[in-house]
């Protein structure tokens, strides 16, 4: 049996990577009594994987986590309700759905991801203005970092955001934007923020922007 | 849990944030209103390696059923941490509430080891406590009660200026008592001074301030004065008679993140018999007390069940030595197979039916194979009484390497007592050895097998035959590691050891008395922390602290004084500083054990028959053991 449930990522938790994650989940399966499939070999791991990866400090709203049982007993009302029992403070199951098994896997489908990202500073420009300004850009660089080399790369981003819009209020300026997000094209928020940043000039420590994802989207 | 903003910020620029934000599975979860003593138990290191250690899971788990009670745990945050925290004035918090530490009602450090000892002091600034006892005294309340349990409590007085209480010995009553004791004068408002009372009373509590030290200048104690009429002369250790109905967490906090040991753990049994001479958990853990294996198998599956943990492990001082280790271990075997859960029987002794365990627990993934010598040869092997045979050594290295193992790791002393280099010539006669059996039974080219030989640096600890004996000198251990080094280039064997200066700061901080403190707090001052972490430890501050204090102590120079601690040979008739702690190990047993090592006598297993240490004129011998 292969399941999707769809979960929220919020409050100190945010602190715990994706990967410590899996591991939470993975322990609440077993506690819960839900018996996972395992891959065959050397190294059985259980089937189970999140659609992204979500960035340590990100809060997440829409989050998912696909896994395959060898359990028939139980239906899937009753597996939520078993893991909300149990799940740590801070990841909260919204709801579970049973997929055909032959499906490829959340993560291969993955197309697109939207963001919410608030920066804390202040602006006399309107959330029109700024986006005008930032997307009027010929082209919108940042600097990525490279999963081999050590020496980050000017990359145009410009082509991987999907859409993108500002506001503002008195204290804060907010982005929301959807980004390219899977295997094919990916685009972080980290550097919209930094471009972002640097086409404005602002001065704000990275650390007080809060980032969260509030959506993805698969193919069809 | 909410978290300040402040917090939040410094959260996002760290390396783990998850090591400061708990929140974990099976964490306790109370208002703080509704409790009348607050304590956080502080483990004197990073949260991982804390987290891994047993004895704080169990009396967070004894405090937390008491209603009265909230336990919160604490742990020595890393350097870009701390930073972060000094820069924005935000103090060493609790992981449960993110409360403050100086809010607490008590604060208790567990001491594991001395090079944590600098943490301590640290912790203590960063809660925005005084770290000296005497800048704390005149205000009773406004800051948490200073306590400290664990192993090096039973020499408490490197810390006997820092520390209000040291609980000393078996803490699952004790601990509790103690918490009531406070709670009960922080109602009645009773002073300080009739706090420490109360809690004096109990066994296996020593209040330092209660005892006067006088010392001869540049050398050692004069004379002990106890000062309070309800301050026992001797302070006896707190044993539990029963382990197995002692409490045991079955609903362990399960960290988000890797810790060193991520997995569920019973206590098989405490307390030892093997009487190896330099091994003070050997001699302050006893008698040895088992718990029964019903109960065993009930706790290990509860834990499994409420942490979801993939991992089993026994915890004793000698897994094997359990009185119905083979029906107990089969058991476990096959429940952990049927709930795809690992097993793992740590310093397992290499008999058939350990090897028999392990074919069925490792399979094909076969971790190294470790055997503890100990010491290179027969004759220095029955000095420090470890028990076991050139013939043993072979013979199960043999059956390993038939039986597909790749590597052997082998750990080793050196500087024991009447060590010479012969005896390192024979650690690399038993590397060489072990090759050629390996050679022998996989043909010439020997395959992909190799030995890893570990060397450690020996300490002497209290309450040992060996208390009395000199360390070697750094020198010593220097020309030691780099006769070894010669002597181990031998293809196939790799050859690690211990760095030298900590192992001898380990000894002076291990046998220290009250002015030890000085040094340490001056060291501490200096920028010492994280002292068991090579990458931290800082040698020269430490030598400077040595130095800045020798003159006020009477010592010539900063290397007379650390010598004076750690190389130097205790007389007999000489006080030492943990005298004022009972372990109820009879004096007398510790001389003739150290006679019997000066002539090579071993002493057999107490299980044989009684070897008269003097423990069970306190407590019983063998609860719950099976009669064979």
């Amino acid at each position: 049996m292969k399941y999707v449930i769809k979960f929220e990522k919020t409050g100190v938790i945010c602190y715990t990577s994706h990967l410590d994650i899996l591991k939470v989940f993975k322990r609440s399966f077993k506690r819960a009594d839900i018996r996972l499939d395992y891959s065959k070999g050397f190294n059985p791991h259980p089937k189970m994987g999140f659609a992204q990866p979500l960035s340590l400090g990100y809060s997440g709203y829409c989050e998912y986590l696909e896994f395959e049982t060898i359990d028939e007993s139980k239906s899937p009302e009753e597996i939520i309700s078993l893991m909300r029992a149990i799940m740590p403070e801070g990841l909260n199951l919204i709801s579970i759905k049973k997929v055909p098994e032959l499906k490829k896997t959340l993560a291969s489908i993955t197309v697109a991801a939207d963001y919410s990202i608030t920066v804390p500073v202040e602006t006399d420009l309107s959330g029109s203005e700024l986006g005008e300004k930032y997307m009027n850009q010929p082209e919108i660089r940042a600097f990525k970092r490279q999963k081999k080399k050590k020496e980050p790369v000017l990359v145009n981003i410009k082509p991987k955001i999907r859409r993108i819009d500002f506001r503002t209020s008195d204290d804060c300026i907010r982005i929301d934007c959807c980004l390219d997000a899977g295997s094919e094209s990916n685009l972080s928020p980290e550097l919209v923020i930094d471009s972002f940043i640097e086409c404005f000039g602002f001065t704000v420590d990275k650390a007080d922007i809060h980032v969260s994802r509030t959506n993805i989207q698969f193919k069809e | 849990m909410r978290i300040d903003k402040n917090l939040e910020r410094i959260l996002k620029r760290v390396e783990k944030p998850a090591r400061y934000t708990g929140g974990e599975v099976n964490m306790i979860r109370k208002n703080p209103d509704d409790v009348s003593l607050r304590i956080g138990f502080a483990f004197p290191d990073t949260y991982e390696i804390g987290m891994s250690y047993m004895g704080m899971q169990i009396l967070y788990n004894i405090l937390n059923k008491n209603e009265k009670i909230y336990c919160e745990r604490l742990f020595a945050p890393a350097g870009d941490m701390e930073a972060l925290m000094r820069e924005d004035n935000i103090k060493l918090f609790t992981l449960e509430t993110f409360t403050p530490a100086d809010e607490l009602d008590i604060l208790g450090f567990t001491l594991q080891y001395e090079m944590s000892y600098s943490n301590i002091l640290n912790m203590m600034d960063l809660a925005g406590i005084p770290v000296r006892r005497e800048d704390r005294a005149d205000s009773m309340y406004s800051y948490p009660l200073i306590i400290a349990g664990g192993p090096c409590a039973f020499n408490p007085e490197p810390l006997a200026d820092f520390v209000d209480i040291f609980l000393v010995g078996d803490g699952e009553e004790l601990l509790e008592k103690v918490c009531l004791a406070f709670a009960d004068a922080k109602a009645k408002k009773l002073d300080r001074r009739a706090l420490l009372e109360q809690a004096a009373g109990l066994d296996g509590v020593y209040v330092p301030e209660f005892y006067d030290i006088e010392y001869e200048s540049g050398g050692p104690i004069k004379s002990v004065t106890v000062l309070n009429s309800i301050a026992p002369e001797r302070v006896r250790r707190a044993v539990v008679e029963d382990i197995d109905s002692a409490e045991f967490p079955v609903s362990s906090i399960v960290p988000f993140i890797d810790t060193v040991h991520d997995r569920a753990v019973v206590e098989t049994f405490r307390g030892c018999t093997r009487g190896c001479r330099f091994c003070q958990a050997g001699m302050i853990y006893r008698p040895v007390r088992e718990r029964l294996p019903e109960t065993i198998k009930e706790l290990a599956m509860e834990q499994l069940k409420n942490t979801g943990h993939e991992e089993l492990s026994l915890l004793s001082l000698s897994t094997s030595d359990y009185s119905r280790f083979e029906p107990v271990a089969t058991e476990l075997m096959g429940l952990c197979r049927s709930q795809n859960v690992s097993l793992s029987l740590p310093s397992l002794r290499l008999d058939s039916f350990s090897f028999r365990v392990l074919e069925e627990i490792q399979g094909y993934r076969k971790s190294g194979l470790t055997f503890a010598p100990e010491a290179g040869t027969q004759r220095l092997r029955d000095v420090i009484n470890k028990n076991i045979t050139e013939d043993d050594i072979y013979s199960a290295a043999r059956q390993a390497i038939e039986l597909g193992w790749e590597h052997i790791k082998l750990y080793f002393m050196i500087g024991l007592p009447t060590e010479t280099m012969e005896d390192l010539d024979g650690i690399a006669e038993i590397a060489r050895k072990i090759m050629e059996i390996n050679y022998d039974v996989r043909g010439r080219k020997g395959g992909r097998f190799r030995v890893t030989v570990s060397v450690s640096n020996f300490v002497p600890k209290p309450h040992t035959p060996f208390q009395w004996e000199a360390q070697n000198t750094p020198e010593e251990f220097v020309e030691k590691h780099n006769y070894l080094s010669g002597k181990l280039r031998i293809k196939g064997v790799t050859f690690n050891y211990h760095e030298t200066a900590t192992s001898n700061l380990e000894a002076v901080f291990a046998r220290g008395d009250r002015r030890c403190g000085r040094i340490l707090e001056r060291a501490w001052k200096s920028g010492c922390k994280f002292d068991g972490w090579t990458e931290h430890f800082k040698p020269e501050l430490w030598e400077a602290a040595f130095n800045e204090t020798a003159e006020e102590l009477g010592f010539e120079n900063g290397d007379a004084l650390e010598k004076f601690y750690s190389c130097r040979m205790r007389t007999q008739e000489e006080i030492l500083p943990w005298d004022i702690i009972d372990s109820f190990i009879d004096r007398e047993y510790l001389i003739s054990e150290k006679r019997k090592a000066e002539s090579c006598t071993v002493t057999p297993d107490c299980r044989e028959g009684c070897t008269g240490c003097g423990v069970n004129r306190y407590a019983k011998c063998f609860v719950n053991c099976d009669a064979k």
